[in-house]
């Protein structure tokens, strides 16, 4: 490690000011040059996005012109480059967003700033780099600087809010890098205690990490990045997982470290949350930077463009509208319900509550739910959507109240059989060594009720599962999926959508009527988000009640029949 | 100078205080979990064990642990009560030459003199077998969530590099630590997957089927450790564990004088239990 760098950033610590050690004189912060960087093959896994559920392929028959997907591309042929000559600057205090599909480089480019490339993902690096002075000594990759140059200068927010604390309390993970770079105790007391008055986290102090909400979790891994001053942030998709509220308290702490003139970059799909903080927008695709643009030039462009390109949405009010529009019918369901007798509800709740015995307790309106339809649920974190969730599969015991399976009173294990969560995480779902023997997976020994009836429209007369002819029906099955040409395929070497559709396959053959999906969108670009959109579709067209727990407002205003809202229903209570 | 930075760890103490009381040292629990070892490992008798548990349950009350210390204490004592009383009944309803052993019992049951003594006995030797062999455990349990309940992370790192544990130890440790909690909420999550697939969903598919379920379990656990892992690499990676030099511990690590007044008083009575003395 590069020792007079540390050092002059040690006796600023102690001091408790946040200037930063100089650097070369340099008008940028970050200079990128002439880059290019191919992920070797043992780190393509982590080069996807293959930890957050993302589908990273096409789904046939949505998008044209989507097998020129980028990002399909990175899956299947992973010696693709990820970033060629890419040049970026960037100048001190400057915010700037990068943009693009899945795949498109913008990861990467963040792995760059922070040092994980080269020092923890490898591959054939060319290019100059330059971050807060930090050059490597000459065009021999091999004294590339390490990493723990970049610690104080750098600080880093990824994706996933829940592995990327080490510390099982709140304080320590703030103290966790003062600790390593060998600060005195009180020294980072004080730190500490700056820092959460500083971004107005006091509340969050001396608490236990997996106590917190993903929303905190990421405010403190935001914290916890600037506990050492750095003079650049770097975050990659700090939202995915996060709710509208949670969105406006990062949005809070990235304008507080825009004040203090720290450069910030962002790596995003959801571009809304902070479009006004936002000075720069670079967009990537294919690994190349493709535009670059103002906050005016960009926030002039038409929304179709950025639809186009695959990008979310700058500006959501339309969106929001049309939310509103369907939360309203939604509470009308009722009076809807009884007019159109043709759909019989699937699910029906009555005076549902739902909770943890001593922990929490949420009362539930009246909801049905029917074949045919998609059902959005949302309402922000904490407000029991995945408690409700649980319950309606059968997961859980309701605290009061009961559920009706096609009109009749039913039992939790019968909803068990009934229904099926696509969790957010769906590598816990995939237990088999190939894709087809996935779907055959517990048909031949569960008891009948499981494989009562599997509905495969083109099937002839009564669809009943023989063993004989399982197999045909699970190549059906994945067929309509656009799995079959990865029938063979281990489930873990599939993408994230693949994953996904897999674990979808698998409830179809099991015959569930009931599919809910949990967050399925989380950390989507556009295109990838209406392909789930489709699937949707698609899942609700062939009989099923499908209900979609998100936070994604574009997805639920596009795609969701209905919506239903746990902080409305809450207002209603308090009111 | 000093002065300032006592100031400011009493307010740090009485901040870890208020939310777990007082606390021993992590190389003093470190000690308490090896005498707790050697226990087991020297066999000593009932009344010494009887005394070192006492011994051991004795911090998890300072600490304000009162749950977990009640419940430990609760388990210990019935175990205690259930082998002392086994011991009586195996001696005395037996009654002849052959004392309790289980040959004595054997010959009892084909000779077909299988009356209320003799199923008293067999009652007798079962518990007495399970007490005994759990309530050896207890004294490694209760000093091990004594330790693992009332440490943080990062004491417990910032004591093992004052014991000049080399870092090739010290980071394993510490992601194992971190990879606890990830297993238990995984395994939730992977029985829930199973439920609604109706994999082994029974209430006794696990038994009926072990090797099966627990591969349907391992498999995804494994896969998704292989993610969490990389993640918490990185993670910690741009946080600095990597660097080279002393690391330091918001938390202050000091050993005072109760931590060795402690360790001295459990030193006592099981060396003296050892040397046959107690």
């Amino acid at each position: 490690m590069s020792e007079p760098s540390f050092l002059s950033f040690r006796a600023n610590a102690a001091g408790g000011a946040t200037v930063p050690p100089s650097t070369s004189v340099s008008d940028a912060i970050i200079r990128i040059v002439d880059t290019s960087f191919r992920y070797s093959h043992d780190d393509t896994g982590a080069a996807s996005d293959a930890s957050s559920g993302t589908p990273t392929d096409t789904t046939a028959g949505t998008t044209a012109g989507m097998s020129l997907d980028p990002a399909n591309v990175d899956a299947t042929h992973p010696t693709e480059p990820a970033l060629s000559h890419v040049d970026l600057t960037v100048r001190p205090g400057e915010t700037v967003m990068l943009c693009g599909q899945s795949g498109c480089g913008k990861t990467t480019v963040t792995r760059l700033l922070n040092g994980l490339i080269p020092n923890f993902f490898h591959g054939p690096l060319t290019g100059t780099q330059v971050v807060c002075g930090l050059a490597p000594g000459g065009s021999d990759s091999a004294a590339s600087i390490p990493i723990e140059s970049y610690v104080p200068l750098v600080g880093s927010v990824f994706q996933n809010p829940k592995t990327q604390y080490f510390n099982a309390d709140t304080t320590s993970e703030l103290a966790f890098p003062c600790e390593n770079v060998g600060m005195e105790p009180d020294a980072i007391s004080t730190r500490v205690d700056d820092v959460a008055q500083r971004f107005n986290i006091n509340h969050l102090l001396d608490r236990s990490v997996f106590k917190l909400s993903g929303g905190e979790k990421q405010r403190l891994a935001v914290a916890a990045a600037t506990m050492l001053g750095p003079r650049v942030v770097v975050m990659d998709e700090p939202t995915s997982n996060l709710d509208a509220s949670a969105m406006r308290d990062l949005h809070d702490m990235v304008a507080a470290l825009k004040r203090d003139g720290v450069t910030v970059v962002i790596a995003e799909h959801r571009l809304a949350w902070c479009a006004d903080l936002v000075d720069r927008y670079v967009r990537f695709a294919d690994g190349a930077i493709v535009g670059t643009y103002t906050a005016d030039e960009f926030s002039v462009l038409p929304a179709e463009r950025l639809e186009s390109w695959g990008l979310r949405a700058l500006d959501l009010t339309p969106y929001r509208k049309a939310l509103r529009q369907k939360m309203r019918s939604g509470s009308e369901r009722t009076a809807e319900a009884t007019r159109t007798e043709i759909d019989a509800p699937i699910i029906a709740t009555q005076g549902l509550a739902v909770g943890y015995r001593r922990a929490f307790r949420r009362d539930i309106g009246d909801l049905t739910l029917s074949g045919g339809e998609i059902v959005g649920l949302m309402g922000h974190n904490g407000a029991g959507k995945s408690t409700l969730v649980r319950t309606l599969c059968g997961l859980q015991q309701p605290l009061a109240g009961r559920m009706l399976l096609h009109g009749k009173p039913a039992r939790p294990a019968a909803l068990t059989r009934a229904g099926f969560l696509v969790m957010q995480d769906v590598n816990y779902q995939l237990f088999a060594d190939s894709a087809r023997e996935e779907l055959l997976l517990g048909l031949g020994d569960a008891d009948d009720a499981i494989r009562r009836s599997v509905d495969v429209p083109d099937a002839a007369g009564a669809p009943q599962l023989h063993p004989t002819t399982l197999g045909e029906q699970a190549d059906r099955v994945l067929d309509e999926l656009d799995l079959l040409p990865f029938a063979e395929r281990h489930p873990m070497s599939l993408s994230g959508g693949q994953k996904q559709r897999l674990a979808i396959a698998s409830a179809i053959m099991c015959g569930k009527e009931l599919i809910v999906l949990d967050e399925p969108t989380s950390g989507l670009d556009r295109a990838h988000m209406m392909q789930v959109g489709a699937l949707l579709r698609r899942l609700a067209d062939r009989g099923k009640a499908v209900l979609v727990v998100t936070h994604d407002e574009e997805l639920a205003a596009l795609w969701c029949d209905r919506i239903i809202d746990l902080d409305e229903s809450l207002h209603k209570e308090a009111s | 100078m000093t002065r300032t930075i006592a100031a400011r760890q009493d307010v740090r103490m009485t901040a870890s205080a208020r939310t777990a009381g007082l606390r021993l040292d992590p190389r003093a629990k470190l000690y308490l979990l090896l005498l707790a070892n050697l226990l087991l490992f020297f066999h000593v008798d009932t009344r010494g064990e009887a005394i070192m548990v006492t011994l051991f349950l004795l911090p998890l009350f300072v600490a304000g642990r009162w749950r977990t210390g009640l419940r430990l204490t609760v388990l210990y004592f019935a175990l205690l009560g259930l082998g002392l009383w086994s011991d009586a009944v195996t001696l005395t309803g037996t009654g002849s030459g052959s004392g309790g052993s289980l040959i004595g019992m054997m010959n009892g049951g084909t000779t077909g003199a299988g009356d209320a003594t003799t199923t008293l006995a067999t009652a007798g030797h079962v518990a007495g077998l399970l007490s005994v062999g759990i309530r050896m455990m207890m004294p490694c349990l209760i000093t091990g969530a004594y330790a693992f309940t009332t440490t943080s992370i990062s004491e417990f790192v910032c004591a093992m590099r004052r014991m000049r544990v080399p870092e090739a130890i010290v980071i394993p440790c510490m992601v194992v630590i971190r990879f606890f909690p990830t297993i238990a909420h995984d395994y939730r999550q992977i029985r829930n997957a199973m439920a609604l697939r109706g994999i082994a969903a029974g209430r006794f598919a696990l038994v009926r089927h072990p090797v099966q379920s627990l591969e349907f379990i391992i498999v995804p656990l494994l896969m998704n450790a292989t993610f969490v892992s990389r993640d918490l690499s990185v993670a910690a990676l741009t946080k600095g564990l990597g660097i080279a030099g002393e690391h330091t511990c918001m938390t202050v690590i000091r050993m005072r004088w109760f931590d060795w007044a402690f360790m001295a008083v459990c030193t006592v009575p099981m060396a003296l239990s050892i040397g046959g003395v107690l």
